[in-house]
């Protein structure tokens, strides 16, 4: 299972870093008699015999139903390397405008899968931190942070954002938005972290290990770093689960006040907003592929963070 | 420090808190671009923009304004809707129960079905725990709403269920009546709010009952005889909670602030609603109103968590009270 | 649990969800069929039943003086009357509270005749009284009513006189082409319950949504007889109606009217589908035009075609010289011959296609075929021609650098703008898309910046643009009663708003022939001097337009006696000779 998990990790790191150069098409463009195409699977058996892959066309029946046929009769080459102006090919269907779901899944995996793994990050480092020391600590310190937390929680962001949005340019590089997300994403998750890891810290403060470790003179930081966040671990762990695919969808939610990235840059999250319609849900659920994208991202890395560096369960030792 | 002490300290807080959270409000608000009369869109001419702006007081500099609206909001005059022609009290009062109801059954149904949940899967590897873990991230992998639209589309086509709002119109105005006609409108809204926190209850209930589980004085237990899974129940899942009580005070947070979605789908009446349309159209106090009673649900809860970590784990308390 | 019971289980979840998939998807088995446009039925209205029908948003007040918003007109719509009414499907000016009316020669005068025996709801008379009352009112300026504006001809106040109860003169300050249709918007108020507040300057804190109905009274078909916030607004027969149909039965058909308020357009078409609510109040979005021509083809529901669409959405450049004064495109992008290059870029029909699903027809002006009266089909166009646009553009000294693929003029300055349009709004965003790609074949960059409503007008109105793309609503279908928009001093003047005086001839030139329509009385000359206005518009293309949808609406087949008009609301306008076919009897 580990040995799965850390490949299918791989796998999707792989895919994220060069979905650029192999999504067959340009993430913007448009095939506009193709709108809500199905996804056309690849195939290897024509007429009972064995071919290099290929896909059955599909012709559009109804537009307004944006119904369409598939076109036994023809067989169209997949679309790496397709000669030019052949027809285009959707491995994973086509969206509202006729974009391939496909190449905007690839081309948007390097934004969304960064910015949710920075600001996963950040938010952890941030909360642990400030967790530790509160929980180590005690006293103002503690109570300090944690009111300052429930006040991150409760301000909504959408202030922040709207009026954060009316002093930037209105037309933001990819970069400038990226960074001002992660800070935003950092910003108000933090106190997530916090609030576990100063739960943890100050019950494990108590314990002998961390009395001996004192008795044996060790500043307070050398104490928090060796022997009290480690035993945090676990817990942000399984906060980075939940950080890593709320920090993918919310950053539909800030493109929606008007900081996203330029629309000529897919993100899942966005991807996923425009989806989010009845018609769309119940007629094309492919257009929801970034929502698998996501599961598997987050299945692997909960997988793999769950096996590693910890012992199995006594239970699991056992035979059964 | 005797709880009447420690009861008082954190009401304190509380108020500083709401203090804080709508001041924020009604400050970033008026950064923000544009004001109400901006809502009243291409209809308007410049003068009477001006004009309007002076009628609400919107042309005074920020510390002036904010200055009255303090003065007042001290003595819980929260000021009139811009949109509504209406105290904000008066629509705060309208809203807020239901948001409470709605936010308050979520969290008892993401409870029960997302500790149990977690208990399931922390207690040991297999089948069971893989099922559980499968749906928890799926579950956090889609969008709020699309969870809500596909509730509210099988609700459509099975008809088991109303489609949305809190209260038939049909209910025969009997107490009963209304609780049951309640009873029928909740579920949907509910699941919608509940699904993703019971998965998130789960994933933390989960990890932390396979950590406590490794502990020696589980493996003590059960050398004393105690099966495993009575030993798990006994000492591992006390221990456990800790892990999930610390943030419990923040899932009730964001239950609060998170309703929106779900209130826009199933047309849920409630304070998100009110929020959302007052902040579109910059309904100065009445968003200010809004960030007031968030914070005071978040103050409650908080306080309800601490107490509960408190008694499930006496050394650690609230806010540094076991030193 | 070995690998291959794993494998199993797999297996067994993903056939249950696809299975659950099916049995959902196939419950309403989508065979294709034309949109097809179906008429209420003839037979005689059955009296009583109940009607409910959606509303997004909640009323911000039931006070229509005060209020502008769309769910405060519709309940007022309901519950108040108006001297005239305009017909929303003929465009005809009908006799409503006044049953008659002379004009005096010189068009100014206009002598009304009130029904007899009209009465409130709660029982006291209408009187011509009221209508002086109302005016006043609304022209009070501590009232700050959102109706001032509109009862003013060129900023002066019409006069009202009352000789008799049921007599009215209503004297305009100059001539006024559209005459009294402009009564069509005055909702007359009860001076026997308002008339303190008016004088005390507190209209807008009277008839707010907490006042008890049983305080409230008007002259609709409907009385409100419940308010829960939130969720819905009940509304009861007026058992004082005035108005009765052709066989002299007592209107209004239903004894209940109720809205409910569904903030989600999704949650709105599935109440439709299921029968929970009986009619929505808007057209239907192109995607979900599938759906409901399926449930029509089972005979759930009603698809009535309401015809082109008079609003479509607007796209342009920002014409303040200030603006351009120290811009380095200022030598090109506010040129006429810049916008029409826009124009030649976009391929209409494939954004008909593309935006509105084919449910659309090409536009080349903001007055659309859907406009029977004042469209004229005869001005300059400037339609798909891709080289056409390049040559402009290099008329303009843009020569496509061939290593970015984008235009430059001599100092390097690539054609490149930003256009504002509503975040959140899928039509728009779609057409915005479109547009960008087309844009680009040409050598034009466009960035899209999607901003929150209130953002984006705050930035229209101070001039803060290059360009935007957005959607507005008239509401009605005279040109002379959107004065706002033509003139260069208007507040809808998008591309340059509030002018002191015309920045441009030809903007001087519209507002002389605007005034002049707006004043004449002669119809044939007002339509030859709009045609007029409409070239010059089309010459300069200040707003670009591209395509208007083809509007259809649902209705729930239990519904009858509806008649439908291009404009919001498209059937609750005329809600008194709506009727509901009896529940069968089991």
């Amino acid at each position: 299972m580990t040995r799965t998990a850390l490949l299918l990790a791989a796998t999707l790191g792989a895919l994220a870093m060069a979905g650029p150069w192999i999504a067959p098409y340009a993430p913007q463009a448009q095939h506009r008699d193709f709108m809500h195409a199905p996804p056309m699977p690849p195939r290897v058996i024509d007429e009972g015999g064995l071919r290099a892959p290929f896909a059955r066309p599909v012709v559009l029946a109804d537009r307004l139903d944006q119904r369409y046929e598939v076109d036994e009769g023809r067989a169209l080459p997949l679309p790496w390397g397709a000669p030019a102006g052949s027809d285009p090919v959707f491995l994973l269907g086509s969206d509202r405008l006729g974009r391939d779901v496909l190449s905007r899944v690839l081309h948007g995996a390097r934004a969304s899968l960064g910015l949710a793994l920075v600001s996963t990050l950040g938010a952890l480092l941030v909360g642990a931190l400030l967790g530790a020391w509160a929980g180590y600590r005690g006293g103002w310190p503690d109570e300090v942070l944690m009111r300052v937390s429930e006040f991150v929680l409760v301000l909504p962001l959408v202030y922040v954002v709207l009026a954060l949005r009316a002093v930037l340019p209105l037309v933001l590089p990819g970069t400038t938005v990226f960074l001002v997300m992660a800070g935003i994403f950092t910003l108000v998750a933090w106190p997530w972290a916090a609030r576990g890891v100063r739960g943890i810290v100050a019950a494990e403060r108590e314990r002998d290990y961390v009395a001996a470790a004192r008795a044996a003179g060790a500043s307070p930081a050398r104490v928090i770093w060796r022997h009290l966040l480690p035993a945090c671990a676990g817990y942000l762990a399984v906060q980075a689960t939940l950080l890593l695919p709320g920090f993918i969808l919310a950053e539909a939610t800030l493109s929606f006040i008007g900081l996203g990235f330029p629309d000529s840059l897919p993100s899942w999250g966005t991807m996923l907003a425009e989806a989010a319609n009845v018609s769309s849900l119940a007629r094309f659920p492919w257009t929801l592929a970034p929502a698998v994208a996501i599961f598997l991202v987050v299945l692997a890395t909960n997988i793999a963070i769950e096996r590693h560096g910890h012992t199995p369960l006594p239970i699991d030792r056992g035979t059964r | 420090m005797t709880i009447g002490h420690y009861l008082l300290r954190r009401l304190a807080f509380a108020l500083l808190l709401v203090l804080l959270v709508s001041s924020a409000a009604f400050l970033l608000t008026r950064l923000a671009p544009g004001d109400f009369t901006i809502e009243q869109g291409l209809t308007i001419t410049a003068e009477e923009r001006a004009r309007l702006a002076a009628d609400l007081g919107l042309d005074r500099p920020l510390a002036v304004q904010y200055g009255a609206w303090l003065g007042r909001a001290v003595r819980l005059d929260f000021g009139p809707s811009f949109l509504y022609s209406r105290p904000v009290a008066d629509l705060l009062g309208e809203r807020a129960a239901n948001t409470a109801v709605l936010a308050l059954a979520a969290l008892i149904v993401a409870t029960v079905l997302g500790v149990p949940a977690g208990v399931l899967s922390g207690r040991r590897a297999g089948a069971t725990r893989r099922v559980v873990r499968g749906v928890s991230l799926l579950l956090l992998s889609v969008p709020p709403l699309v969870s809500s639209l596909v509730l509210v589309w099988i609700a459509a086509r099975t008809g088991w269920l109303p489609l949305g709002g809190m209260t038939s119109l049909a209910s025969d105005g009997s107490w009963s009546g209304w609780v049951a006609d309640l009873a029928r409108h909740l579920p949907l809204p509910v699941l919608a709010l509940a699904l993703p926190v019971a998965a998130t209850l789960e994933r933390l209930q989960s990890q932390a009952l396979a950590e406590a589980s490794r502990e020696p004085f589980v493996a003590a237990a059960v050398a004393r005889g105690l099966s495993w899974d009575r030993a798990v129940a006994a000492h591992a899942w006390p221990a456990s909670l800790r892990a999930v009580l610390s943030v419990y005070g923040l899932i009730i947070g964001a239950l609060f602030s998170g309703s929106f979605i779900v209130e826009v789908v199933t047309a849920w009446p409630g304070l998100g609603r009110l929020m959302y349309d007052a902040l579109r159209a910059r309904d100065l106090y009445l968003v200010a109103g809004c960030a007031a009673t968030g914070a005071a649900f978040l103050a409650v809860g908080t306080l309800v968590s601490d107490l509960l970590l408190r008694w499930a784990d006496p050394r650690l308390g609230g806010g540094g009270v076991s030193r | 649990m070995n690998r291959q019971s794993r494998a199993l289980l797999f297996i067994l979840i993903v056939a249950g969800v696809l299975g659950i998939g099916y049995y959902l998807r196939t419950a309403v088995a989508p065979p294709a069929a034309p949109l097809a446009l179906d008429e209420g039925p003839a037979a005689p209205a059955v009296r009583g039943g109940t009607l409910v029908a959606s509303l997004r948003a909640e009323p911000r007040s039931f006070n229509r003086l005060t209020s502008r918003d769309y769910a405060t007109e519709i309940v007022a719509m309901l519950t108040q009357g108006r001297l005239v009414r305009v017909n929303r499907a003929t465009e005809e000016v009908e006799p409503w509270l006044a049953e008659s009316w002379t004009v005096s020669p010189d068009g100014l005068t206009y002598t009304l005749t009130l029904r007899e025996g009209v009465r409130w709801s709660d029982g006291a008379p209408f009187t011509s009284d009221d209508v002086v009352f109302t005016l006043a009112a609304v022209d009070d300026p501590r009232n700050a009513s959102v109706l001032a504006t509109s009862m003013r001809i060129d900023g002066a106040p019409l006069a009202v006189t009352a000789p008799d109860p049921r007599t009215v003169v209503v004297t305009f300050p100059t001539p006024f082409g559209p005459g009294i249709r402009l009564l069509d918007n005055l909702t007359i108020a009860p001076r026997h319950l308002l008339g303190d507040a008016a004088a005390a300057g507190t209209l807008a804190e009277a008839w707010t949504a907490s006042t008890p109905p049983g305080e409230m009274a008007g002259l609709g078909p409907f009385m409100l007889v419940r308010y829960e916030p939130g969720q819905r607004l009940v509304f009861d027969r007026n058992p004082r109606y005035w108005r009765t149909d052709g066989r002299g039965e007592a209107l209004p058909y239903l004894d209940r009217l109720v809205l409910d308020i569904v903030p989600d357009q999704n949650a709105e078409l599935l109440r439709l589908e299921s029968g929970q609510i009986d009619m929505v109040q808007q057209h239907l979005r192109p995607e979900d035009l599938s759906a409901a021509r399926t449930l029509a083809t089972a005979g759930r529901l009603r698809l009535l075609e309401l015809g082109v669409g008079l609003d479509p959405d607007a796209f342009f450049f920002n014409l303040r010289p200030a603006k351009w004064a120290s811009d380095p495109r200022a030598a090109w992008m506010p040129r006429a011959e810049f916008r029409h290059a826009i124009s030649h870029a976009v391929d209409r029909e494939a954004f008909a296609n593309t935006v509105f699903l084919g449910a659309a027809v090409p536009v080349h002006g903001p007055i659309t075929p859907g406009n029977k009266t004042w469209f004229s089909p005869n001005v300059p166009r400037y339609g798909y021609d891709q080289a056409r646009a390049r040559a402009l553009l290099e008329g303009l000294g843009l020569t496509l650098n061939a290593a970015t693929g984008f235009a430059e003029d001599a100092a390097g300055t690539r054609a490149r703008f930003s256009v504002l349009t509503y975040s959140g709004n899928t039509q728009l965003m779609r057409g915005a898309e479109v547009l960008r790609e087309d844009l680009r074949a040409i050598g034009v960059e466009m960035d899209i910046v999607p901003l929150e409503p209130n953002a984006l007008i705050q930035r229209m109105l101070s001039g803060d643009f290059d360009a935007i793309y957005f959607n507005y609503f008239a509401t009605d279908t005279d040109p002379a009663m959107s004065k706002d928009f033509w003139l260069s001093s208007g507040s809808a003047h998008v591309w340059h708003i509030g002018q002191a005086t015309p920045a441009t001839d030809w903007e001087r030139t519209i507002d002389d022939l605007m005034t002049r329509q707006a004043a004449s009385l002669d119809h044939e000359e007002r339509v030859r001097l709009f045609n007029d206005v409409q070239r010059i518009f089309a010459e300069q293309l200040p707003v670009i337009y591209f395509a208007a949808p083809r509007l259809f609406i649902g209705v729930s087949s239990r519904v009858t006696h509806y008649t439908a008009g291009p404009i919001r609301p498209q059937l609750l306008w005329s809600p008194d000779s709506l009727a509901v076919a009896p529940a069968a009897t089991p």
